[in-house]
Formats: structure tokens, sequence, C-alpha cells
């Protein structure tokens, strides 16, 4: 039943859009729509804080559940009503369950969450998000904030093993992996170090063609020295002839980038010039330009200090 | 090297179906059916993807500009008599709050009625590619309402009643103040401090510190910070190469956002648009980055997906059409990466801006 014709809202003047003589974009609103939504501007024009208004915004969500307006007024009504919090979470864990990309809800089951103070139920409900779409950016960033908020590091890295026993390509999972171990142990140590450096050249014998666990092992050397850690570029290059891929090609010329700034030896810049045209003929032929660009750059940085075949007019970025 | 020319001709078979793509956005700019309802509070949005995707297609003859203008105008949540609400001020998505159509002030007083820092952006954006001269915008106003959304960790929000704080929102609120020539609205080294914070350990840039990399938040950083002005202050010469190789790996045919996560259209504009910014677009294989888009164009109703066989939106239309438009589709009109507007939209600002300056200097 419409709205306009319950007696128990007859007091309320619905409130139509008005987008003037020449409305842009309009969206050809049903009945039923327009009616939910002239009662909802009704209710927001004069702050209505009553049950029906509460009850109100249910409806309206359900229509359109990224109207921000309907969930901020929701939030007031919460809190002006004496809400059950408990039920307001149940509610909000049924509408992301539906529409799981959805900034709005995420927001504000982050707000309810933070009314309770109680993070509980959030690692389970993220999971479970999770285990339908495990690349959900909106539930990487609840779990980051309600971890780093509540303190819940304890089990996360235990999470994050298990997710890349199940996809060890999900990059999400090793960006995860970073953000736990950087907020506990850190990577000072060299014992953590070399474990993170094992671990991820065991899971590029299990994988090779997976750019994200290069880029973890980048990541977590290319601050430290990438060619200063023990015994890593003699396992690179022994990979290189039976784990081969382009992100191992890359990651061998940022090794030799880094052994050069600290010793520029010709023997080297060979090297990473070999390497640089290996990927850009054979290996990573979509790179092509890019490649040889960095090819002309090492050559330009390290190479003799005057050599003519080289374009000196080609800035060095 | 690429030379586009000659590459275009050799793969100029996947043809380029231009008037689809104008029908396509006059369309969008028309009537939407109700099921995309969960667009009313971004109208305004929509409407820019629309209007910017005309005008790169040199099609914004096709549009009634002056009556979109005023739509635009009555989206402006001017200042109340007594100036209560200025730090509520900038641009509504839309009239959905139920506020009478009026496109001057003063400003009505609402107790829910407030900007939304990504309609003030696509609001400016769209007046200017419709040739409008902002001299209706209370532009203290905007820089009022923008201030109030900048929290103390540099970020935004997007509306003054409080939402979520990333990345995105600081590409708006520096938009903002370059269009307006006025950087008085953000407290520009806070807003350095979070970008830099992205910084994620694989060099990309994530929506807040800790986050996973993301090709769209990669360029809302870059962009921002060459909107400021400030790229090579906030970020070291290694620091940019990294970025370069980081984004560069994103192209597979098209491009993604994530590594080993699949193409999508759009990503041919923000990582793009972003190595165009870095100076190193002109090594990426324009050929399959063209052929990719092309085979997410809809041959019916126009307009691109972000999958091939997918429907068409307008964001994934507009910025297919950008990403043509960075390897030098013919007769499409060049974009600005940063600001992304037509180049010819942009020479309007600059004017327009001149003109400021000038009256400025002469003002009494």
């Amino acid at each position: 039943m419409f709205y306009r014709d319950r007696k128990e809202w007859a007091d309320l003047e619905p409130v139509p859009q008005d987008d003037g003589p020449n409305p842009v974009v309009k969206i050809a609103y049903s009945e039923k729509f327009s009616d939910v939504y002239d009662y909802f501007r009704a209710l927001l024009k004069k702050d209505e804080r009553s049950d029906r208004a509460f009850a109100l915004t249910a409806e309206a969500i359900e229509l359109n559940a990224a109207n921000y307006t309907v969930w901020h007024y929701r939030r007031v009504l919460l809190q002006a009503l004496q809400k059950d919090l408990r039920e307001e979470m149940r509610y909000i864990t049924d509408i992301i369950e539906e529409q799981p990309k959805n900034y709005q809800v995420w927001h504000h089951r982050r707000m309810v969450v933070e009314w309770l103070n109680d993070p509980s139920e959030e690692l389970e409900f993220i999971a479970d998000i999770l285990s339908q779409d495990a690349k959900n950016y909106h539930a990487w960033q609840h779990r980051q904030w309600v971890i780093q908020e509540y303190k819940l590091w304890d089990n996360e890295l235990e999470f994050v093993e298990k997710l890349l026993e199940e996809d060890v390509r999900n990059n999400s999972v090793w960006n995860q992996r970073h953000f736990v171990i950087s907020h506990t142990t850190g990577y000072s140590s060299p014992a953590i170090l070399d474990r993170e450096v094992q671990y991820c050249l065991n899971q590029i014998r299990k994988a090779p063609h997976n750019e994200s666990a290069w880029n973890y092992l980048k990541g977590i050397l290319q601050d430290r020295g990438m060619s200063s850690h023990p015994g890593l570029l003699e396992q690179v290059l022994e990979l290189k002839e039976t784990h081969c891929s382009p992100y191992l090609l890359a990651f061998l010329v940022d090794c030799y980038e880094d052994a050069l700034e600290n010793n520029n030896q010709k023997e080297t810049l060979n090297r990473a010039l070999e390497v640089c045209e290996y990927l850009a003929q054979e290996k990573d032929t979509i790179r092509k330009e890019y490649w040889l660009f960095l090819q002309r750059s090492l050559e330009s940085r390290f190479g003799p200090s005057f050599d003519p075949t080289v374009n000196y007019c080609a800035v060095y970025y | 090297m690429n030379a586009p020319e000659k590459v275009l001709e050799e793969f100029e078979q996947i043809d380029f179906l231009r008037d689809r793509h104008v029908r396509f956005f006059q369309r969008t700019l028309q009537v939407l059916p109700e099921r995309y309802a969960s667009l009313e509070t971004t109208r305004l949005t929509v409407m820019f993807f629309a209007v910017s995707g005309l005008d790169v297609l040199d099609a914004l003859d096709v549009i009634d500009r002056n009556n979109m203008i005023e739509w635009i105008y009555s989206l402006q949540v001017l200042p109340t008599e007594d100036q209560s609400n200025l730090s509520r001020c900038g641009f509504r998505g839309s009239s959905h709050i139920g506020i009478p159509y009026s496109v001057k002030g003063p400003g009505v007083l609402h107790p829910y009625d407030s900007g939304h820092v990504a309609m003030t952006y696509t609001g400016l954006t769209s007046l200017l590619i419709l040739g409008d001269d902002l001299s209706r915008v209370n532009k203290q106003a905007c820089l009022a309402g923008l201030k109030a959304l900048q929290l103390e960790d540099g970020s935004f929000c997007a509306v003054p009643e409080g939402s979520e704080n990333d990345i995105r929102f600081i590409y708006c609120a520096a938009c903002i103040c370059y269009m307006l020539d006025d950087w008085s609205g953000m407290d520009i080294q806070k807003a350095i401090e979070y970008i830099r914070g992205s910084m994620s350990y694989d060099n990309g840039f994530g929506q807040g510190a800790g986050l996973e990399s993301h090709g769209g938040w990669t360029f809302c950083a870059i962009a921002s910070l060459c909107l400021m002005g400030r790229l090579e202050e906030a970020l070291s010469q290694r620091e940019l190469d990294r970025i370069r190789r980081w984004c560069i790996m994103r192209q597979q045919s098209g491009f993604h956002g994530r590594p080993n996560k699949p193409v999508d259209t759009c990503y041919s504009f923000w990582v793009g648009a972003t190595l165009e910014l870095l100076d190193v677009f002109q090594y990426t294989n324009y050929e399959k980055n063209r052929n990719y888009i092309l085979s997410t164009q809809d041959r019916l109703v126009g307009g691109f997906a972000k999958w091939p066989d997918s429907h068409p939106d307008p964001l994934h239309a507009y910025l297919g059409l950008c990403g043509l438009s960075l390897i030098g589709e013919p007769n499409l009109r060049k974009v600005h990466p940063a600001l992304n507007i037509t180049q010819r939209a942009f020479q309007h600002l600059q004017q327009l801006q001149q003109t400021w300056r000038d009256n400025a200097g002469t003002c009494t």
C-alpha cells in the first residue's frame, strides 16, 4: 500500500524531487519508488525522529542502498531512538551479504561496530564475504581497519597462509601478509627477512608466473639492498633455468641495478642490458619499448662516459 | 618506438562506431530506467561522463548546453541568508533531498542539505566543458565546504555529515582547487603526507596506508600531485621509476587494476593517464590496448563495457574513449591526463583563470 494512502501518514505532505524544466540524467521511477522517497524527503525536511521514520529508511535502503543520505538519517535515528545496535548488526550483515561492493553499507557497519565497541564478529564475517569474492577491496579495507583499531593481529598471519594455499596468486592476500608482518614483527630482523624471502621463493617454485609473489619479494628487499641479501642472486639465477617469467627477469634487472649503484662494474651492466634485451625481444614483448627504454637508461647512468651510439638527448626518465 | 599513425593504419579493422557512442551519451543525458536507481545521488557524475564523452567525440553540438548549465547550477548548495551553512556548501549530486529547483541564492535552510566533494568536482568540470564561465559559482563557499571535509591525516570525506575517507576525495579536492585556482581549500602538505603514506611495498598506491595498490588509486595519487605541482617534490626519482614500473606492468592486453586480476576497459584510462603523466605511456603497446578497448565496444547500443560481451555503462563508455584518445585514435579530442577533461575545455579554463587574475589586479 502506498504511503500516500496510509492514514497514519496523512499528517505528512510528500515532497517530490524537483529537477526543474530540463532535468538531466533523469531516472524513471515507478510509482512505488517515488512514493517511498517522497515520504522520505518529507521526513528529512522536518528531521522527524520516530519509529515510523526508522522503518521507512529500511524501505528506502531496499530500493537504493547507495543513497548515503538515507544511511546518515538512519544513523541519526538509531541514536535518537536508542535502537538495538545488535539488531542493527544483524541487519547490516544481511545487506552487505547482498551488496558487498557498496561503499555506504561498509561505512555503516564500521559506525555500528564503533558505537558497540565490539569487533568480535568482524573477522568471521569478513572471512565469509571473502569466501564469496576473495579480492573484495571493501572487505579487505574493513578487515585492516578492525585489526588495526582493535589490535586483532594474533591469528591474521595464519589466515593469510590459509588463503595463499587456496590461491597463491591472490594479490590482496600478499598485501595482507605485508600488512600483518610490517605491523607486528617488522622485517628488520635477518631471521624474519630470510624466512619471508624463502617463503616467496617456495611459492614461486610452485607457481612461477605470479607477479604478486615477485612484487612482495622485491618490496621487502628494495630498500634493504636487493643485491646484498646472501645467496639470493644465485637462487634467482637457478630459478631462471626452470621457473622463468617476466617477473623473475625484471627482478634480476633490479638486482643488477642495485649492484651497480654500489659498485659500477662493466660485467654487471652487461648482464643487466642483456636481460633487458631478452625481455624486450622474447619474454615480455608487450613491454618491448619500456625494456628498451630501461636499457638505454641503465647504459646512460652506468655506461662509459662517452658512447657515440647513445643518444644523450634522451632524458634519463 | 610506437609511431601511432602508422600502427593505427595497420589495425583499423576493428571499427570505432562514433555515431553509436554519440547516441549512447545522448540517451544517458535524457532518461535512465529505474534499474539505475543506485546512481541517483551521483547523477552529476553520470552527466560529466556523458558531457565530457561528447566533448572527446567533438559532438557537444547535439545537446542543449544552456539548459544543462541551468540544471547544474540548480544543484549548487549556496550559503543561506545568515551564512550558517558555509561548511556545507558545494554541489549536490542530484535533487534527491527535495530542495525546490532554484538556480540562484540565497540557499535554503535544510537540516540535511550539503554538497558532496565528487559532485562539486564534476559540477565544475561539467560547467567548464559546456562553456560556462563559472561566474555563478560561489567560489568562497565551495572552498569553505571543501576545507570542512579534510581530516587530520590529510585525506578527505565526501560530505560534512561524515563518510568514508580516502584518496579518491583528495583527487576531487585537488581538481576543485586547481579549477578555482585557489588552494586555500586544502592543506596541501597533509594531503601529500596521506598520498605518500598510501604507497604500497609494491610501489603502486592503495586507497590508504596498508591497502592494496590499485590502478584507480594510483591515478588519484599521481594526478593529485601533478595538479598540486608537487610531483617531484613529493616523490624521489627512484620512487617515480618504481611507480612507472608498477604501472607499466598493468598492461596485459588492455590494462587491469591490480596484479592477477582481469583487464577492464576503464584502466586503459586510469593507468594510461598515470603513465602519460609519468612520461612513459609512449612505451606501452598501443595496438593491444586499442584492440582490447574496442573488443568491449557495444556495437548495438554504443558505449563500452568493462569486459567484452557485457553491458555498457556511462563510466566505461567515457573512460574507454579517453583510453583511445590517449593512444591517439583519430577524430577524438586530446584529454588532459590529470584533470580528465579535453585539452579544449582545459584551454577554456586557462583563459578564464587569466581573466580572473587580470580582474583581481584591476579590482578596487
